[in-house]
């Protein structure tokens, strides 16, 4: 199957900082990539570079076969760049309804399909999005990006700040996204057991380098490597 | 003690002549809460407006409703003209006061150039008429400038509402990189929302051309009492904006009915110092 | 995420400056045809701002005075150039123009501008370095305290005393003298200063002031002021108005369906009150209409058609010359003759001819010797009379057939 996603040779970063540099990665129609690695080492940064919101400096970024690194943002998220920021970002001044409509965009992914798939946000729908707690701003983050109807749906440490509980439903969310659904993802993520399961490859960054890349499941298995690189005891 | 009839009197006239507040407040509102552009040349755009209803009523023989289809789309087109220089030059809410006060003494000069300093009045048989309600005396002019103004402001708030257009625009007001990244092109929003305010104010001008006596800085009467009614009504709320209008219009009114009416303009002032410190969530 | 705060970009900064500077117009000069050494007389008028309508008539009021002066002899045979600057109706860009004139373009004099604020401003500057300054429109006489500061128009030195009395001289002619009265003033200090002396004569002579309302300078609804009067419904309506003020109380009130019985307005735009269809039988001060027997004036009818030609070819809606114009070219008239009849540039020359001479102006024979400089008062009134203001008090400046119409 063709890939649907293919960087090559990335370097980025913000201002005059170089975050990432040659990295490239690929990743076909269906698959969920999980990108783990330790705090600073340029996972937000390569994920704010496919969305188009930092300075490109050199590469290509492909998005089933055509490059769309030297496009703004807004094109990008029409040729089907979804985006869930780690900040969530909910538009506070918009009902929890208009956040979902405000960039919907036609497809499978229509806003009772969005509330179908959290009921909660559809018992919250006529609130203004600054009255949401933590969990329910990830779910219409979460909820906002599937309703622009992505091709590939790129989340940025969505379990960071929930309580373990909401953590436990979001996980089944991401769940029957990436495996039920069958989306194509990356998920950025520091609880690198939680998210493997998950997803079907990972790879591990490292001072703004790819150091290791390979199935979930064997990474999941290799607790030296997780203690290596992660810092993650095995348990 | 003022009669019933002089205080229901002076209210009439004052949420009449708030809806003028509430007109002109309306494209500045829009510009101001949702494009952060301080737009100052709104004022000289309406009297720009005001006197081609003049010139096209007085020389030409149209009538204002008439000449209206064609000063508001042509008010329109200077909406985007004026959004290209924002675009191009980048340019932010503070540098846009600057450039837009600029723009409107070009305005104002341009004016006084062509249609001299001088006062301009378009005389109509209609500009003074009013009906009786009661002991009640309603202009009709006024009241259809009202009617004008609610249908504006209540048709651009559902527009906002409920329209893709009008939440994308209200996202972006938010946060515009956010939303660019989930698609929503801020740019073309902005210059249809500049269109819009300019057109507003193409309306409000028509309306300034049959009530008032024209005069080159006459542009500048407004701009206090508007700018207390766009941060009273909220920036960006078309229906705030409206009511806040009506709102100051009636208590200048009623300050001048009962008190000194050298007090009307303190009241305006005073108004939006104890709206800015009470903050009450109606409004 | 970032937003577009931050520092102003030079750029942006250009843009607006590069506009800005379209506002500031360069400097008019009146020029005479070259023949020896000018005489450099400089002023300013608000050519803009909200002044801006009466600077147009006092632009060209001076234009044809100094074509006129030029035709004679000029300023002790040499010819006569008017530096004209704009002071955007703002005292302190008077003052600063004003100062300018003087030290840098170094005129040998200077000819005052209009409206007490920017005259005050012009006096301070002009008591500072001596030089003669003559005005036409300072509505507060005990305020023109420099010994070298003239009235170029007849108010006399105690406008609110004799001016209200002139009115109500008028009005105890009338077949049903008014018993009751509202006034209504702007706060601006000139009209304020002649509405609070009209008050106290009118109670003096036993005509009864119902209301005294005051509103603010750019008050912009009427509608409840008119309310008050409506209700108030006094015989005789004294307004103290600038401007188009008049047009918009008559307007509010015919809203609410009255129109008031006998009314008075202070300084109005002639032409707009004259020509509303509300301003039929409103009354008004003047020193001189184109009328008789005015016109017979020596040079009046020759400067009052100057007027028209020049008024309709700058587009001006209304062309007929009046007080306001008069005023500027009593000014002129008043530098000539001193001039000429002390031979001399000298401010103190000037000023001291003044003060020991009439001279003849447009408004007739004129004395500077009372106290601020001040002679006779010689106030009349006016009144719209089929869209035109007709001179109806006293009874001999009226034309044949022309009388006061009361209530």
């Amino acid at each position: 199957m063709a890939d649907l996603l293919a960087i090559e040779g990335l370097s980025a970063g913000y201002g005059r900082a170089v975050v990432l540099s040659d990295v490239s990665l690929r990743l076909a129609e269906g698959e969920a990539l999980a990108v783990l690695g330790r705090n600073g080492v340029g996972k937000t940064t390569l994920i704010d570079s496919i969305v188009g919101v930092t300075r490109r400096i050199s590469g290509s970024i492909l998005l089933g076969g055509r490059d769309i690194a030297a496009l703004p943002p807004e094109q990008r998220a029409a040729l089907g760049v979804g985006w869930v920021p780690q900040e969530r970002n909910i538009f506070r001044s918009l009902s929890v309804e208009e956040n979902i409509t405000a960039v919907a965009r036609p497809g499978p992914w229509s806003l009772q399909r969005v509330f179908d798939f959290f009921p909660r946000l559809k018992e919250r729908r006529h609130q203004a999005g600054s009255s949401l707690s933590g969990g329910e701003q990830q779910m219409l983050a979460i909820g906002r990006a599937l309703a622009t109807n992505p091709r590939l749906l790129l989340l940025d440490e969505p379990t960071e700040g929930l309580a373990p509980i909401i953590v436990e439903e979001l996980l089944r969310v991401l769940t029957a996204l990436f495996r039920d659904e069958g989306l194509t993802g990356i998920i950025v993520e520091q609880q690198a057991r939680k998210i493997l399961p998950i997803t079907h490859r990972a790879l591990i960054l490292e001072r703004g380098q790819v150091v290791h890349a390979g199935a979930s499941g064997e990474l999941l298995a290799d607790a030296a490597m997780l203690e290596r690189h992660l810092g993650v005891t095995a348990g | 003690m003022p009669s019933a009839t002089l205080l229901g009197q002076a209210l009439i006239s004052g949420v009449l002549a708030g809806g003028m507040y509430g007109l002109l407040a309306l494209g500045l509102s829009l510009s101001w809460g949702l494009l952060r552009l301080v737009n100052l040349s709104h004022f000289a755009l309406a009297f720009l407006a005001a006197y081609l209803t003049y010139e096209l009523g007085t020389n030409y023989h149209v009538a204002p409703w008439w000449s209206a289809m064609l000063i508001v789309p042509a008010m329109f087109a200077m909406g985007l003209a004026q959004h290209w220089i924002f675009d191009k030059f980048k340019v932010n809410e503070l540098a846009s006061l600057l450039i837009t006060f600029s723009f409107a003494i070009i305005l104002e000069v341009a004016i006084q150039l062509y249609w001299t300093a001088d006062y301009r009045r378009y005389e109509t048989h209609y500009s003074t008429m009013s009906f009786k309600v009661g002991p009640f005396y309603i202009p009709v002019l006024e009241l259809i400038l009202c009617l004008v103004a609610g249908v504006l402001a209540w048709g651009t708030w559902l527009w906002l509402r409920k329209t893709y257009v009008g939440k994308a625009l209200r996202a972006a007001a938010e946060d515009a990189d956010i939303a660019a990244a989930y698609g929503v092109d801020h740019k073309k929003l902005a210059y249809l929302l500049s269109g819009m305010g300019a057109a507003y104010a193409g309306i409000a001008g028509t309306f300034i051309a049959l009530i008032a006596t024209l005069a080159p800085a006459q542009i500048w009467t407004w701009l206090g009492v508007v700018f207390a009614v766009v941060i009273i009504g909220r920036l960006g709320n078309p229906l705030g904006a409206l009511f806040a209008g009506m709102l100051i219009g009636a208590s200048e009114s009623i300050a001048m009915a009962v008190l000194s009416p050298a007090w009307a303009p303190v009241v305006s002032f005073s108004l939006l110092i104890v709206i800015l410190l009470w903050d009450p969530e109606w409004l | 995420m970032t937003n577009r705060m931050g520092a102003w970009r030079r750029r942006e900064i250009l843009a607006g400056l590069a506009a800005t500077a379209g506002m500031l117009a360069a400097p008019a000069i009146v020029r005479a045809a070259p023949s020896g050494k000018p005489v450099k007389i400089g002023g300013t008028l608000s050519l803009t701002g909200f002044l801006a309508q009466t600077a147009v008539i006092h632009k060209i009021a001076s234009e044809i005075m100094v074509e006129e002066i030029n035709v004679r002899n000029g300023f002790l045979g040499r010819p006569v150039e008017f530096v004209l600057l704009d002071d955007q109706s703002k005292p302190d860009v008077a003052r600063s123009l004003y100062e300018k004139l003087i030290t840098v373009d170094k005129v040998d004099l200077i000819q005052g501008p209009y409206a007490t604020a920017p005259i005050l401003a012009a006096m301070g500057v002009a008591q500072r370095y001596g030089k003669v300054i003559i005005q036409n429109s300072m509505g507060i006489p005990k305020m023109q305290t420099y010994e070298r500061a003239f009235p170029a128009t007849p108010f006399g030195s105690e406008p609110d005393k004799t001016y209200p009395n002139v009115i109500l001289d008028a009005m105890a002619s009338l077949p049903t003298p008014p018993k009751s009265m509202v006034v209504l003033t702007s706060k601006f200090p000139s009209a304020q200063f002649m509405a609070l002396g009209m008050k106290e004569q009118a109670e003096k002579r036993g005509v009864k002031v119902l209301m005294y309302l005051e509103y603010e300078s750019g008050n912009r609804d009427f509608g409840a002021i008119a309310a008050r009067i409506k209700e108030a419904n006094p015989d005789f309506l004294w307004v103290g108005s600038l401007g188009l003020e008049s047009n918009q109380v008559l307007e509010s009130l015919r809203k609410l369906d009255y129109a008031p019985k006998n009314h008075f307005h202070l300084y109005p735009a002639p032409g707009p009150l004259a020509l509303s269809p509300d301003g039929n039988n409103a009354l008004c001060s003047t020193f001189l209409e184109p009328a008789e027997p005015f016109m017979s004036r020596p040079g009046v009818a020759r400067i009052a058609g100057e007027f028209k030609e020049k008024a309709t070819k700058a587009n001006l809606p209304y062309t007929t010359i009046d007080a306001q114009a008069a005023g500027m070219v009593s000014q002129w008239q008043m530098l000539e003759a001193a001039v000429n009849g002390s031979g001399s540039l000298d401010d103190e020359k000037i000023a001291a001819w003044l003060k020991k001479n009439r001279v003849t102006t447009i408004y007739g024979s004129l004395r500077f010797d009372g106290p601020f400089n001040h002679g006779d008062a010689s106030q009349l009134i006016k009144q719209v009379q089929d869209k035109e203001w007709r001179v109806v008090w006293p009874k001999e400046f009226a034309a044949p057939g022309v009388a006061l119409k009361g209530a």
